[in-house]
């Protein structure tokens, strides 16, 4: 069929287009789409491979009706002992637990401390963390409640932060009738006990106690044991037995406290007080060498008459103004600024005559005239003529070359003064310089020790928590498993984003198989749900990181990148990928900064 | 020649669209931004070549559809994700018009086929329109639309290619000759 061409056909609105919009329905037939290819797909039983495994797995059903069939007898005398090893075996990996704890990494894994300790004499472990665990005499036995002779191997590890938490993979969520909160914890541990590779039981009459050490000293935790049958924490009671550490072990050096150091605190003294108040000094001195310094007076210049301008002949003598004196016949010329002058006043035979010094001294003159009560004041300037001013020149050409020579005596005077300032005050900043440099060359000294003093601590024994433990939680337990001191938060209820990670703009995306968010606030860990589509809600005002775990890679959103695109409302969260040498424990809890 | 800005892409910007492919691979919920950055433009693309409107919303859904069901196949090839969805927008409207649910359809303005009168160095009169309609009608489906592209709807040679999944080379010789053809029968017709 031949193409039909319309010319200027007329353009479809853009509301139009937006009604026909509809994201939502197209996600609903997307999933109709799917869920009728499901049912409709049949082509799984054409493949040979399904058709054989099923004739298998029927062929298995018939096989283990019919033994079951047969030793029905055999199996109802073993109940008994089954029931009694029922309540223990929660802490065997059995395929529930390996499913409901999932460890994202197996370079984080928090390691086990093997113990032994002799069943028949009891006694007490002490773990590097300083928690203890106090076990009775004969407290173990075997799965059919026979007490065990010899050593049992107690496995043991705890966990205190963020990192370990996440390490371990254990779900920190617990649902109280139906309500949903994730757990902060105080402390939590795991605890397993076996004989030569057969897991033991606590037996019935007997708690085993351990005193966890904690870095929280707070009392508003519950114990909480964790069920892996329902997958669920237990409440377990109030965590009132709590013993607080009134000194702690050791008191940890913070890099705060290197500032406090002395010999950093006389350099930092030199650099910002000592040696600045002796630049100050310099110039306080100097600034009076040179003001002391005689200063030249411009001598001044009489000059002959202005043509045309008014003039006061006065005979007399002039004591006081001796530059006036050496003169015979001194002409006073009225200045233009009088307004007050007025021609009438030569006519005046003035009763007192004064003259006394000007608005500009040696240059001009105030002449009062006074008649009776009138009182004239003028502005005067001397002048000369004939004679006098050929003489009053000469001298003038005399005073001012004395002048001119002491003007230049004084300059090279001053110039030789403040080279000298400046000459000392760069001695001074030069030694600042030198004080700054030794300053900060200490300084990273002290920090370098730091560093290395704390990754020494770290990586000796990561988790051994005694410098910072606080507190001490007791906790009596019938069976191994996971204990944890916990208290409920309910999930933040500020902003939701659906988050997007790249190490940086021009990078593809990352793309989480397991994401979590650490309240750095509340301590508490999140572990977002990826049926939501990792959808995350975060109070504004919290501090957060977020740890992502791709294709065995960890990947680290830490609290300023956070920030950063919380504070600009993206949801576009820039990533730094853990690199490989780094990926253990000590260093993912650095990238988290706990 | 005013070039349609729409297809043009910085990194930055192909970069964030497959931050959303990849999540929408996880979840189609995801795939939101991408339906709403498109949308307008398949459905203008497929009502430029296309006779009915509903038809045309019809296929647009049916695109997007298509688009977010092949979503775990898309392979990314450094060219937006656009000149994907316009391939499926092709095939689909293609397919349709094998079935006859719809025509193909031209639709040019007055000012395109002046347009590509002046291209050809020719003067542009209204009387010639039914001459240049018969032209535009000899050209076979692959001339046809890249007279569409670059005249109709004035895309630049670089996404015209990664439309066709050819070079920009090749888009640039394909259009050359095309333009030489209708020279020779514009001036046939004596236009």
């Amino acid at each position: 069929m031949e193409p039909k061409f319309n010319i200027d056909r007329p353009k479809i609105s853009d509301e139009e287009i937006k009604k026909h919009q509809n994201f939502e329905q197209l996600v609903k037939q997307f999933k109709q789409q799917s869920l009728n290819k499901a049912k409709h797909d049949k082509s799984w039983w054409k493949s040979k491979k399904v058709r054989y495994s099923a004739v298998i797995a029927g062929i298995t059903v018939i096989c283990t009706v019919s033994y079951l069939a047969l030793f029905k007898n055999e199996t109802k005398q073993n109940t008994t002992h089954e029931t009694v090893i029922t309540q223990n075996t929660n802490t065997q990996n059995t395929p529930t637990k390996k499913n409901f704890i999932s460890e994202p990494s197996q370079k984080l894994k928090v390691n086990y401390t093997s113990y032994k300790i002799n069943n028949a004499k009891g006694g007490e472990i002490k773990h590097p963390t300083s928690s203890k665990i106090k076990v009775p005499v004969n407290t173990f036995v075997d799965k059919n409640g026979k007490d065990i002779i010899g050593d049992v191997t107690i496995e043991y590890r705890e966990f205190h932060d963020a990192a370990d938490i996440i390490a371990s993979g254990i779900p920190m969520t617990y649902d109280s009738a139906g309500t949903k909160y994730t757990l902060e914890s105080a402390g939590m541990f795991d605890i397993k006990g076996s004989q030569n590779g057969e897991p033991v039981f606590i037996k019935k009459d007997k708690k085993v106690e351990v005193e966890l050490a904690s870095a929280n000293s707070e009392n508003k935790f519950n114990q909480y044991f964790l069920d892996t049958v329902t997958k669920n924490w237990q409440y377990l009671k109030k965590d009132d037995q709590l013993s607080i550490l009134k000194t702690q072990n050791k008191s940890h050096e913070k890099p705060n406290d290197i500032e406090a150091n002395p010999k950093l605190q006389n350099l930092k003294n030199q650099i910002d007080v000592v040696i600045p108040k002796k630049i100050d000094s310099v110039k306080f001195v100097y600034t009076k060498k040179i003001d002391a310094i005689p200063k030249a007076k411009e001598p001044s210049k009489i000059n002959k008459p202005t043509p045309g301008r008014p003039t006061f002949y006065l005979e007399g003598s002039y004591k006081e103004f001796p530059e006036l004196a050496a003169f015979d016949n001194v002409i006073f010329e009225v200045g233009p600024e009088n307004k007050n002058y007025r021609q009438e006043m030569h006519e005046i035979t003035w009763s007192d005559v004064k003259v006394s010094e000007g608005p500009v001294k040696g240059k001009n003159y105030l002449l009062t005239l006074t008649y009776r009560k009138q009182v004239e004041k003028l502005v005067v300037y001397p002048t000369l003529s004939g004679a006098d001013l050929e003489k009053a020149e000469k001298k003038y050409q005399q005073k001012f070359k004395d002048y001119e020579n002491l003007v230049e005596k004084k300059q090279v005077e001053e110039k030789r003064l403040m080279a000298e300032m400046e000459a000392k005050q760069k001695a001074y900043l030069a030694e600042i310089k030198m004080k700054q440099e030794e300053f900060d060359k200490q300084r990273a000294k002290l920090i370098a020790e730091f560093k290395q003093k704390e990754e020494s601590q770290l990586a000796s024994n990561f988790n051994a928590m005694s410098l910072q433990t606080k507190a001490t939680r007791l906790f009596s337990i019938s069976s191994f498993g996971v204990f944890n001191s916990d208290c409920p938060h309910a999930e933040p209820t500020g902003k939701t984003i659906t988050p997007m990670f790249a190490i940086n703009d021009q990078s593809l995306p990352v793309n989480p198989d397991i994401l979590y968010m650490v309240d750095h606030n509340t301590k508490v860990v999140y572990n977002i749900a990826f049926k939501d589509g990792f959808k995350i809600t975060y109070e504004p005002t919290n501090n957060y990181s977020l740890c992502i775990f791709r294709n065995n890679k960890l990947f680290i959103c830490n609290k300023d990148q956070f920030k950063a695109t919380t504070n600009k409302d993206s949801n576009r969260f820039t990533v730094t990928e853990l690199p490989d040498a780094a990926d253990n424990l000590v260093d993912f809890k650095k990238a988290l900064e706990i | 020649m005013a070039i349609n800005p729409h297809f043009h892409h910085t990194n930055e910007q192909i970069n964030e669209e497959l931050i959303i492919i990849e999540a929408a691979k996880q979840n189609p919920e995801r795939f939101g931004p991408l339906y709403n950055k498109y949308y307008k433009q398949i459905f203008n693309y497929l009502y430029q070549r296309m006779d009915d409107k509903d038809t045309a919303f019809d296929l647009t859904g049916q695109v997007f559809l298509k688009a977010l069901t092949n979503l775990p196949n898309y392979q990314f090839k450094g060219v937006p994700f656009a000149s994907w969805l316009y391939r499926i927008a092709h095939n689909e409207m293609m397919q349709m018009f094998r079935t006859q649910k719809d025509r193909r359809a031209i639709n040019a303005d007055i000012g395109d086929l002046k347009y590509i009168c002046e291209e050809h160095d020719e003067p542009f009169f209204e009387e010639y329109i039914p001459a240049i309609k018969k032209l535009l009608l000899e050209l076979d489906e692959e001339d046809m639309q890249m007279v569409e592209f670059r005249f109709f709807e004035k895309r630049p040679f670089k996404e015209i290619a990664e439309i066709l999944d050819i070079t920009e080379v090749n888009a640039k010789v394909r259009m050359y000759r095309i333009i030489e053809k209708l020279k020779k029968s514009m001036s046939k017709l004596k236009l």
